[in-house]
């Protein structure tokens, strides 16, 4: 459970550095693809922006949980290790949230496109440190 | 005894001639093909939004008084917030809810002055006004640039500007991703009156 707990934080941490750090830079050099994000249909007045940045924490720690489990089932080098969780994620949670997400909510297909690429770049960057921390 | 009527005299004479002119008034009546246009950007995009065709028959009553002294304008034009157009249906959309138009649907300016009394012998020329904004549930006075174009005899075109915060109207600006994508608070009004001059 402590090392469930260790991973999960680590993780954590290193989710959070890659993800702001990427979202700030993206934000930065291709303004464009953001445009969308004015829509009314995100939180515009700042009332969530704590949620929003525990993210990576609620992320790695529910998914320091699943490693744990099924950790022994994922064969290899680290960082195939860490490619095959972020693929088990992205096909078994991700996609279908996405899924639902795009035929139900008035946003693009690149915009769902590019949060999928989100989540598997998260989980797989998640995996890598779990297999390192609790292999 | 007749030096003191000749003074009085002279004085009534030089106060009537002179010092005395009733305050003059004319009226400007708003014409179709209004417009009020709104500029705006936040960190990844500028965003330009407008209402054109705004026609609301009105009457702006100038009063004039003697001198260099300001013109007293009463008149107000009134926009729906619904029919802002942003030429981006995102854009459009967070526009109105930024101002809040389900509870404030409508932007109200109200004409208060003029620094003085447009000289229409001039095709164009160049004013100051004072204006009372009222947005999203606060009113605001506000001093405007003008700008005047002659249309026709008895017609000018009149074209307001000044630059505005979200803040002057406690509105917060729109902020995205935890503050990644920021609207800035500056908003550059822009307003045409066509208005037909009936003295």
């Amino acid at each position: 459970m402590k090392k469930v707990f260790t991973a999960g934080l680590i993780a954590g941490l290193v989710l959070f550095v890659l993800s702001y750090g990427g979202l700030y830079l993206s934000v930065r050099f291709f303004p464009s693809l953001f445009i969308e994000y004015n829509s009314p249909l995100f939180n515009s007045d700042g009332s969530r922006d704590l949620l929003f940045y525990l993210h990576p924490f609620i992320f790695s720690f529910a998914l320091s949980w699943f490693w744990a489990r099924f950790r022994k089932l994922l064969k290899g080098p680290l960082l195939l290790r860490g490619i095959e969780f972020g693929l088990i994620y992205a096909f078994t949670a991700l996609l279908p949230v996405m899924w639902i997400t795009f035929s139900s909510l008035d946003v693009a297909i690149g915009t769902v496109s590019s949060w999928l690429l989100y989540g598997l770049l998260q989980a797989i960057f998640a995996g890598i440190v779990f297999a390192k921390i609790n292999p | 005894m007749s030096k003191k009527l000749a003074l009085t005299l002279l004085c009534f004479i030089t106060y009537f001639a002179f010092g005395f002119q009733n305050p003059k008034s004319s009226k400007w009546v708003i014409s179709k093909n209004c417009s009020l246009k709104v500029a705006g950007s936040t960190n990844i995009n500028k965003f330009n939004c407008d209402i054109t065709n705004y026609y609301k028959p009105d009457t702006l009553n100038i009063y004039q008084s003697s001198g260099n002294h300001p013109v007293k304008i009463s008149g107000k034009m009134e926009l729906e917030i619904s029919q802002f157009d942003c030429h981006n249906p995102v854009m459009t959309a967070d526009l109105r809810k930024t101002l809040k138009a389900k509870t404030y649907p409508t932007l109200t300016i109200n004409f208060v002055s003029l620094d003085r009394y447009p000289n229409f012998k001039n095709a164009n020329g160049e004013l100051k006004g004072k204006v009372n904004i009222a947005l999203a549930g606060v009113n605001k006075a506000f001093d405007v640039n003008y700008r005047y174009n002659k249309t026709a005899a008895d017609a000018i075109a009149l074209v307001g500007t000044q630059r505005v915060n979200f803040s002057d109207f406690k509105i917060i600006p729109p902020r995205k991703l935890g503050g990644m994508i920021e609207t800035n608070d500056e908003l550059d009004i822009q307003f045409v009156l066509q208005l037909k001059i009936i003295n």
